[in-house]
């Protein structure tokens, strides 16, 4: 069914428009949250016309990629615009001027490419395009992936080490371990200095009270659910 | 394939998703009423078909200013991408809904678009429990999608394919539950979070009054419940297929083979929410990131000796 070229035609139109539409509505929403969704939704579309062209692995992989980015995204946006839970209206459209120019060199740039450029003429195998992509991947092109691969790899740890260090709200995993029962310890703050002294460092007291608090977790949840 | 085929298809993922969100029902009422020490009763069967009529004549609710269409949506959204992630998985070695070549891909970005239907229950009510829950399952949803990608990977190095098809024929010697031993517990452990189900329900869970759900009934609801049945459906049938061979098996056809096995998972996982209590979702984060991404990297690398 998908083989005829009326429905692969009909598809074509309606998915490319829809992408456009989708892209087009990004600017025009009010709300952070459905911009990144709109966004999404276009990526969505431009899968299916990859399907269309048989790069089945192409589409499948750009919506599991931008699936994933598009929430984060919104997550993001939210939490850097100071607008509580991107649930109030905004303008999502910012220095007019500028957009307006880089849309349109950009528009013409991708268009002249389109128009211009002497695509390859032969159709896709139907199948097999996922062996010949991976040899593509790990084959003549190994080095230019690989090395953008490791370049992409040593910035997210990085940027993990940077996001993940000493905050001012204390450290970056306080709050995945019960807090203590004292009432004397603030949650999150440094443990006090020992009344008498002794010879145990103040770092693992903190946790010794921490442990202790696990089986009253676990019955708290329990009478709950 | 033929227009006889695409249809029969659809009508059987249609049938599959049905039959499979009514017996997660009954499955997840029986073991209530194991747990609390009853015993079960005919009446078990029955039960499911009262939720479902009380959803069809309950009225909707609605809440001030909500995102209407995107609210509407996420139900739908969610069943489909369950029904979609369910098609991939073969049945026996000619019955599946889309042999595609890329089905554990195909798996892999249903379960990631996952992500959108729940965070848009949520936050599309434009109340604060579901917001919170809509929150929460971002966070959650990226610490399991990692794990789950690695630990499904890992099947398909052994097969040399990203077919379902290749992966269940790879394991006719040796299943993969065996071959690659930390698969399956990291794959259902991580899946779970997929349909939030049971201890790591944390989008709808009872501290937040029902999360993302707490402002729908009706119809919503009866559609958000389906899905993740049909989600938990998913699931199974693929962790059947990918780690416990599929259709292999000794005497019985090979469909009969690969419901038992679904409904073994199945029932595991269902059985999970009355027996496990739930976890803190910062304790998930930070074991989900520290134990569970090395444990299953080191699961890939299981695999790629078992394939050398």
């Amino acid at each position: 069914m998908i083989e005829s070229p009326l429905v692969v035609d009909v598809a074509f139109w309606f998915f490319g428009v829809a992408s456009v539409v989708t892209g087009g509505l990004v600017f025009r929403t009010d709300s952070m949250v459905r911009a990144s969704f709109y966004l999404l939704a276009s990526f969505v579309n431009v899968a299916v016309v990859l399907l269309l062209m048989r790069a089945e692995y192409l589409s499948l992989i750009l919506i599991l990629m931008m699936a994933g980015e598009m929430a984060i995204m919104a997550v993001f946006m939210v939490m850097f615009m100071m607008n509580p839970a991107g649930l109030n209206p905004m303008n999502m459209v910012h220095q007019h001027r500028a957009s307006v120019a880089g849309g349109a060199v950009a528009f013409l740039a991708l268009g002249g490419l389109g128009v211009f450029a002497r695509f390859p003429d032969r159709p896709a195998a139907p199948t097999g395009v996922t062996v010949a992509l991976g040899e593509e991947l790990l084959g003549d092109s190994m080095l230019i992936f690989e090395s953008a691969g490791a370049a992409l790899l040593a910035t997210m740890i990085a940027a993990i080490a940077l996001a993940s260090t000493r905050g001012r709200y204390g450290d970056a995993d306080d709050g995945s371990d019960a807090p203590a029962l004292d009432p004397d310890r603030p949650f999150g703050d440094a443990p006090p200095e020992p009344a008498s002294p002794e010879p145990e460092p103040s770092e693992h007291e903190g946790h010794t009270g921490m442990e202790g608090m696990e089986g009253m977790e676990d019955m708290d949840h329990g009478t709950m659910a | 394939m033929t227009a006889t085929a695409w249809w029969g298809a659809i009508l059987g993922v249609g049938v599959a998703v049905t039959v499979g969100a009514y017996v997660v029902a009954v499955a997840d009422r029986a073991i209530a009423t194991v747990v609390a020490g009853e015993p079960v009763r005919w009446s078990v069967l029955a039960g499911p078909t009262r939720s479902v009529a009380l959803g069809l004549v309950q009225g909707g609710t609605t809440t001030e200013r909500p995102d209407g269409p995107a609210w509407a949506l996420a139900p739908a959204l969610y069943l489909g991408l369950a029904a979609a992630a369910l098609a991939v998985v073969p049945l026996s070695e000619t019955l599946v809904a889309a042999p595609i070549e890329g089905g554990i891909v195909l798996f892999g970005a249903a379960q990631a678009l996952a992500v959108i239907p729940v965070f848009l229950n949520g936050w599309s009510s434009n109340s604060i429990l579901p917001l919170i829950g809509a929150y929460r399952f971002i966070a959650q949803a990226l610490s399991y999608e990692m794990p789950n990608l690695l630990a499904l990977l890992s099947v398909s190095v052994p097969a040399s394919s990203l077919a379902l098809g290749d992966i269940v024929a790879s394991q006719q010697g040796l299943w993969n539950v065996v071959r690659i031993p930390l698969g399956l517990p990291l794959f259902l452990f991580a899946a779970a979070g997929l349909a939030f189900w049971g201890p790591v329900n944390f989008p709808d869970g009872a501290d937040l009054a029902g999360g993302t759900q707490a402002e729908t009934s009706g119809m919503h609801l009866l559609a958000w419940r389906a899905g993740r049945a049909a989600m938990l459906v998913a699931t199974a049938a693929m962790g059947a297929a990918a780690f416990l061979g599929g259709w292999l098996g000794p005497g019985l056809p090979g469909w009969a083979w690969m419901v038992a096995k679904t409904l073994v998972l199945l029932v595991l996982l269902v059985a999970s929410r009355h027996l496990v209590g739930r976890m803190r979702l910062e304790r998930y984060v930070v074991i989900s990131w520290v134990v569970l991404i090395p444990l299953a990297l080191l699961n890939v690398l299981i695999a790629a000796a078992v394939a050398l």
